[in-house]
């Protein structure tokens, strides 16, 4: 899986949780809490993606992301460490 | 200050909306079916009126009168909630546009919210804990929140933009009628001018089924065959309580604040009293039951005479049934000069923490409709010596109704209403 159908799961579940954001407003180089995520709603969809790519990253790692592109790569990486 | 009656929901398992469900009242109409439970290795059916699965949004849509504002703080509140929260949020809007609230603005901290009953999600626990048990990484952040009971208050809260009090009432079997004695004092003591009343449908866990079988509380094991027969209130062939699942919201109001919105009151609420046995067990004591009745006469300041309907708790079960006629009969006499007594148990089953608030739905609808609804499967009463209604309904017009709900732990409640075209009541 390369990093933009990673981006897709993402962009999936941002539409999920947060149903006023159209998936044209999903950037990689925006963040959730540009969207209008509160903690919540950003835990879901980091939680709901490790789901749907069958990777457990642990929570402390999600610290240094600060947005969308730090996030794919973060789940890539696992992606690919996981294989 | 008074305290009547303004707006009236109900989404339950033998109809999704008021009109359906005055319907049913009038013909008798249930809905019971059978429902595998497994716990562990133990595999056992269950006889109840459960809740059709259902789409919260072709649910809300299908309701022409939301305004679409309020559609959409509902939509987004409850789209991905649990089942329980949708269907108190569909009972709750159908009582609020009933009581006009969607077009007044109330003051919003004059405005509170009750919610009958207390374990509420302990079947969202148990199907997540099922689901996430053995990978907990997954487990949906928002759990925390969907697991406390008062999630219905913030939802509910959200969506009318509720800002008085807020709380959930525990009282068993009697925590809608809790919930209305806590909404009739609050309006009583002028904290709050409108109150919604809500009872969510009860959702048991397997291990709460396999509990309840255990202390042989569950009716139904005879009627495998036919579960529509199961569920017999105040028959000699009654076996234990039948689940059901509805969900019911009243709107209790000053009669100031009604007159000053303009809007007609449904009935109104003359007093409502809960007391204890002293007893931590599961079984009823007339001492209490007759008390609480008592008391609920003496808050109305009426004789028992004018009382001439009861909705009884009657929960088909043996010594529940056979105590509460007795009780009754203690206060309102026997024979033919007594008040009409059934039990709305028979048509829902029983819907335990909602049940107090469905079935001060269902007396207030007999109320403006003139009649009292069948005792479902009544073939042979416990006792011949009361007005229990039979298999049809009867046309009546109730000027003062009785509902009671008892509750494990010894908890009595009663609550009174008086009819909106009775004198000097509204």
């Amino acid at each position: 899986m390369d990093k933009s159908e990673v981006f897709d799961v993402i962009r999936d579940n941002i539409e999920e949780v947060l149903p006023r954001v159209t998936r044209e407003q999903i950037r990689m180089d925006g963040s959730l809490v540009d969207l209008g995520a509160n903690s919540i709603d950003r835990m879901e969809v980091v939680t709901f993606s490790m789901e749907d790519l069958g990777i457990k990253v642990p929570l402390q790692s999600l610290a240094k992301v600060d947005n969308l592109a730090g996030l794919v790569d973060l789940f890539h990486k696992h992606l690919h460490e996981s294989a | 200050m008074s305290v009547v009656v303004t707006g009236m929901g109900i989404f339950s398992s033998i109809a999704p909306n008021l009109t359906d469900f005055l319907d049913a009242l009038k013909s008798g109409r249930a809905n019971y079916s059978i429902k595998m439970v497994t716990y562990g290795s133990e595999e056992m059916p269950v006889v109840g009126s459960f809740l059709e699965a259902f789409d919260f949004k072709e649910q809300l849509n299908s309701r022409q009168s939301i305004p679409a504002v309020l559609k959409e703080k509902a939509l987004n509140a409850g789209r991905r909630a649990p089942t329980a929260i949708q269907a108190s949020i569909l009972a709750a809007m159908e009582a609020w546009i009933q009581a006009r609230l969607s077009e007044h603005v109330a003051a919003e901290d004059s405005v509170s919210v009750i919610v009958a009953g207390n374990n509420l999600t302990n079947d969202y626990i148990a199907q997540m804990h099922r689901t996430y048990g053995d990978r907990p990484e997954y487990l949906p952040p928002r759990f925390i929140l969907h697991s406390m009971d008062t999630d219905q208050v913030g939802t509910l809260s959200e969506i009318f933009s509720i800002r008085g009090e807020g709380l959930t009432t525990g009282g068993a079997s009697a925590s809608g009628n809790v919930a209305l004695i806590k909404a009739f004092q609050l309006i009583k003591a002028g904290e709050s001018d409108i109150a919604l009343v809500v009872g969510p449908i009860s959702e048991l866990s397997p291990m709460i089924f396999q509990g309840f079988d255990k202390i042989s509380a569950l009716g139904g094991t005879g009627f495998i065959e036919n579960p529509a027969l199961a569920c017999r209130p105040f028959d000699s062939g009654h076996e234990g309580f039948i689940p059901g699942q509805s969900s019911a919201c009243l709107i209790l109001e000053s009669r100031l604040s009604a007159q000053a919105r303009g809007v007609a009151p449904l009935a109104a609420m003359l007093s409502g009293k809960s007391c204890l046995d002293a007893n931590r067990q599961a079984n009823p004591a007339m001492e209490g039951q007759i008390r609480v009745m008592k008391e609920a006469l003496r808050g109305a300041e009426i004789d028992a005479g004018k009382i001439n309907y009861i909705n009884a708790h009657g929960t088909s079960t043996p010594l529940g049934d056979e105590t509460e006629l007795r009780s009754i009969q203690a206060i309102f006499g026997s024979g033919k000069t007594g008040p009409w007594i059934n039990s709305t148990k028979g048509l829902t089953g029983h819907c335990l923490y909602s049940a107090g608030v469905v079935e001060a739905v269902t007396t207030i609808l007999q109320m403006q409709n003139g009649f009292i609804h069948p005792n479902l499967n009544l073939v042979n009463p416990v006792d011949d010596d009361c007005m229990l209604v039979g298999s049809q309904a009867k046309p009546a017009q109730i000027r003062y109704s009785l509902s009671n709900s008892f509750g494990f732990g010894g908890i009595n409640t009663s609550v009174i209403f008086a009819g909106a075209g009775v004198n000097g009541t509204l």
